[in-house]
């Protein structure tokens, strides 16, 4: 197996006075995908730029296989990157894009060719490898990109929301493509995405952002099912877990007059009650009416009223036809329910 | 323009009567190099190949001219390599690579770019006097080159800043250095910037006067302009022919480069800094 | 720091000749005019101070030269920011290859040789029956010699109208066209839309090429030099610049006084550093100066 261990200690950035990463400690191991999951502008860019070596950090390090690399050059660093705008070289074919980082290394004209032509093989752009990237389309431009970053089999490979601009019938087979790729090649990775799905499909373990900060770092599963807080229980999930904020007591939630009870291991006075969509049963007892339905294919998420400014999003099997003020019963029993007290952490299992 | 463009024919013909002289004047040249005597723009006398005599004989005393020109064009294409060469290179640092004192190096070139260089004249001989390049022509290309370095600068900084920072970060992952980076994926991609400014160069080099009249002495080391000044001085009246010969001579090179390179040029020559 | 030593490379060579070939100069001209100078002391100055800038102040020709060169500068200056103009407004209206064109013939006087330039100015100011314009005047006189000045002021101007022409020209296509089209839907005549719309806008471009070339046509002296070289007579067309290469490289007593021509210089260069920092405020500096977004070198 080719890929490092990268570890960020402490690792910060500030642009001028702005602190835009607050210091951040985060480990990807080796050939492991770690995908950077946040919303826009909450530093994933300039977390991957600084483990390329293109930002100096403001403070903290970057670790390589355990030796301190923050102040070696990029070009020494050994990775791959891919950008969102592909950056590919404009006054270059496809064949000399690729291979520009072998020929940086001095590599014998017959070696490159046999690289470029395996590499462009593999990726299924081989015919057009004598074309300008201006002459073909967004998705050859992705995989030239990627060809790019993976000819020189770097031991990290940095994957800055490659798939954004493909559409979304390319990104789901590309989805898949890079992942086998990257297993095969065992190459530790990094994706930044503010896309979930993709993160939860291909990642290892996910990192979530929000504004400069990890929320939580954690696999996929976990992240789904025991979310640390409610920024990610909020953003892990789509449609959006419902968190209702109240307050607990002895075995019950009180929720703006409307009391559920709880399983043991809640947290005292206020906080916030999470249960997910999916998880909420009809044909229960606590009364609801019907705001909208909106039919997603295989299901329908209801908007259900409660009265008094309450809502609740429930996600029901597709087939049932339902009038909009028709009056619906709830069961919350034996639904996993998720606790945060009032700063909004996770509290109990 | 939105304007009512139905009257143009007649804007054309107050043009083409405003700029009447310049025709004349380039007229005049053409007709007189070839003709025996000019009378206003009437050749008299019949055609007179002698006009061009100087193109396989001595005129005077004077070294030939092909010697004059293979020193004006050496002149034209040093200054023409060095400025772009040097001008991209600052070019390149000032808009793409940190460093302290940025801001300072910026404003100084925009400083001397409207700075008025000739009346630095009289220090510069002295200098090259002081460096041994007094009458050599790598002196005046040095000198010439440097005057022109703070335009060169200024144009060139302008393409680096269009070019994509996505893509000069991709080239350092790649494993490319800044020193790499700027001779196989920035020069490149700047190439309209560099002709225009080479074009530009050369233009101004070829035509340079006051430089080398100054500051070279030595007729083994003249330029054209330096050969036909000292025709201009020399040479009665009745002899303008060979004057225009001489003259037309020169100028063909530049007609030809200027209508080559001249969609380039407009831009650099409105932001340039001859009188 | 190996950070800086990339930088340093790029910044070597034209750092060398800026510095060589302008700093240098800059400070050497205000040293040499606190000399004495010359072809005669050459290997042995002495400092004289102010002497210099006194004898200036006294000199029997340094109103004349103040004079002509304010002649020189004001005249050569109007006519070429109205040519200019005049040009620019013109090749707007016309078809864009014929616009084109005219601006391309405009251009021409600019990138010929001076010699060969002035060449062609010789050529037609000759007395009859060789000179065009004895010709056609009928008035047989060496033009040059007769009327300096005009010659000086036109032959100058063709050259630098070109450059007000090029400028006016981009800023006039950047004038939104919406704005011309309800100008004459006011019923505004093509005339009024000039002198209401147009003229207008153009005022920056007009101040800004004013006042550029008034620092250059201070300094320049390379056409006058070639059709003059300051006579006919005693000092008739000798300007400012022009006297300080004189004074410098071709006395007219044959002992080139480089400490008075330096003196001379030194009052250029003053005006023009100070005017090129002037220049550099009114500019948008901040503008131009965007952080590099890579923090390695
Ligand atoms: N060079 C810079 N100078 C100043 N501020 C910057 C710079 N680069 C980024 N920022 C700021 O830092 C913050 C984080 O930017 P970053 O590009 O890392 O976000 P991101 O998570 O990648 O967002 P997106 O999903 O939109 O790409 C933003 O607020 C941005 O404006
Ligand atoms: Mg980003």
């Amino acid at each position: 197996m080719k890929g490092s261990q990268v570890r960020l200690e402490g690792l910060s950035k500030r642009f001028g006075k702005v602190e835009v990463l607050r210091p951040l400690d985060l480990e990807v191991q080796p050939g492991e995908l770690v995908a950077f999951l946040g919303p826009s502008g909450c530093g994933k860019t300039t977390t991957l730029l600084l483990i390329a070596g293109i930002y100096q950090p403001s403070s903290g390090g970057i670790f390589f296989d355990g030796k301190q690399v923050n102040s070696l050059h990029p070009k020494d660093r050994d990775i791959g990157m891919v950008f969102q705008s592909y950056a590919l070289y404009p006054h270059l074919n496809l064949f000399e894009n690729i291979a520009f980082p072998l020929r940086l290394k001095r590599i014998a004209q017959a070696e490159v060719r046999r690289r470029v032509d395996q590499v462009a093989e593999f990726l299924g752009i081989a015919q057009v490898l004598f074309r300008r990237p201006g002459q073909v389309s967004g998705g050859q431009q992705q995989r030239a990109a990627l060809a790019r970053a993976l000819v020189k089999e770097p031991s990290l490979l940095l994957l800055d929301e490659p798939l954004s601009n493909l559409d979304a019938r390319i990104r789901l087979s590309a989805r898949s493509e890079i992942r086998r790729l990257q297993q095969d090649l065992g190459i530790t990775s990094v994706l930044v995405t503010h896309d979930q799905s993709e993160a939860l499909a291909m990642a290892d373990r996910v990192a979530v952002f929000s504004t400069g900060q990890v929320q939580q770092f954690a696999t996929p599963e976990e992240l789904y099912h025991r979310p640390s807080n409610t920024f990610v229980a909020g953003f892990v999930g789509d449609p959006p877990m419902n968190l209702l904020q109240g307050t607990f007591t002895e075995g019950k939630f009180d929720w703006d007059g409307l009391t559920i009870p709880v399983p043991p291991g809640h947290p005292g006075g206020s906080g916030y009650l999470g249960v997910r969509p999916e998880d909420i049963r009809l044909g229960g007892e606590i009364p609801t009416r019907l705001g909208i339905a909106e039919p997603l294919g295989r299901e329908v998420l209801l908007s259900l009223d409660l009265g008094e400014g309450k809502t609740l999003k429930v996600l029901t099997p597709a087939g049932t036809r339902l009038a909009p003020g028709a009056s619906l019963g709830l069961e919350l029993r034996g639904a996993p329910l998720h606790f945060f007290d009032a700063e909004g952490r996770r509290v109990g299992s | 323009m939105g304007l009512n463009r139905r009257v143009w024919p007649w804007w054309a013909v107050l043009l083409g009567l405003l700029s009447l002289p310049i025709v004349a004047g380039y007229l005049w040249l053409v007709l007189s190099s070839l003709s025996n005597q000019m009378h206003g723009l009437l050749p008299t006398g019949g055609w007179k190949l002698q006009n061009w005599r100087f193109l396989w004989e001595s005129v005077g005393g004077r070294p030939s001219i092909w010697g004059a020109l293979s020193n004006t064009l050496i002149f034209a294409f040093g200054v023409a390599a060095l400025e772009v060469l040097i001008s991209a290179m600052t070019a390149y640092a000032i808009s793409r690579l940190r460093f302290p004192g940025r801001g300072i190096y910026l404003g100084m070139i925009l400083v001397l770019h409207s700075f008025p260089a000739v009346s630095l004249l009289i220090a510069i001989f002295y200098i090259l006097r002081l460096l041994g390049l007094f009458d050599t022509l790598i002196g005046v290309i040095l000198v010439k080159a440097a005057l022109d370095i703070p335009l060169g600068i200024w144009v060139l900084k302008g393409f680096f800043d269009g070019l994509s920072w996505d893509m000069e970060m991709a080239a350092l992952t790649d494993g490319a250095s800044r020193w790499v980076i700027f001779w196989r994926i920035a020069l490149p991609l700047v190439r309209p910037g560099l002709l225009a400014l080479g074009t530009f160069a050369l233009l101004s080099a070829w035509g340079e006067f006051i430089l080398p009249y100054t500051l070279i002495i030595s007729n083994k080391t003249w330029t054209l302009s330096l050969y036909l000044q000292s025709l201009i001085g020399a040479v009665d009246l009745t002899d303008y022919g060979l004057l225009a010969a001489v003259g037309l001579f020169y100028l063909l090179p530049v007609v030809v480069l200027f209508l080559l390179g001249q969609r380039y040029l407009l831009d650099i020559y409105g932001g340039g800094s001859k009188g | 720091m190996r950070r800086w030593s990339v930088a340093a490379l790029f910044l070597l060579p034209g750092s060398l000749l800026i510095v060589l070939f302008f700093l240098l100069p800059v400070v050497l001209t205000l040293v040499l005019s606190a000399t004495n100078l010359s072809t005669t002391t050459f290997s042995h100055p002495s400092w004289v101070g102010w002497g210099n800038y006194q004898e200036l102040l006294q000199a029997r020709f340094t109103p004349l030269i103040l004079k002509n060169t304010l002649k020189y500068v004001i005249l050569t200056l109007f006519f070429n920011v109205g040519m200019g103009l005049l040009l620019a407004l013109i090749t707007a209206f016309l078809p864009v290859r014929l616009g084109d064109a005219f601006r391309a013939l405009w251009l021409l006087p600019r990138i010929t040789a001076s010699v060969v330039y002035v060449l062609i100015w010789q050529g037609l100011a000759a007395v009859a029956p060789y000179g065009l314009l004895s010709d056609l005047t009928g008035n047989s006189q060496n033009w040059i010699q007769q009327s300096p000045w005009a010659v000086v002021v036109l032959a100058n101007g063709v050259i630098g109208a070109s450059f007000g022409m090029l400028l006016f020209t981009s800023a006039i296509r950047a004038i939104p066209s919406d704005l011309l089209h309800a100008a004459a839907v006011d019923g505004a005549t093509t005339w009024q839309s000039i002198y209401r719309v147009v003229l207008p806008l153009l005022r920056w471009p007009i101040l800004f090429v004013s006042a550029y070339q008034t620092l250059s046509l201070l300094t320049s002296f390379e056409y006058i030099l070639l059709l003059t070289n300051g006579g006919p007579g005693f000092y008739s067309t000798e300007v400012w610049s022009l006297s300080a290469y004189h004074q410098a490289f071709s006395n007219y007593f044959g002992n080139a006084q480089f400490g008075l021509g330096s003196a001379m210089a030194a009052v250029l260069v003053v005006i023009g550093v100070v005017v090129s920092l002037i220049y550099l405020r009114v500019f948008n500096f901040k503008e131009l100066l965007g952080e590099p977004k890579v923090e390695v070198n």
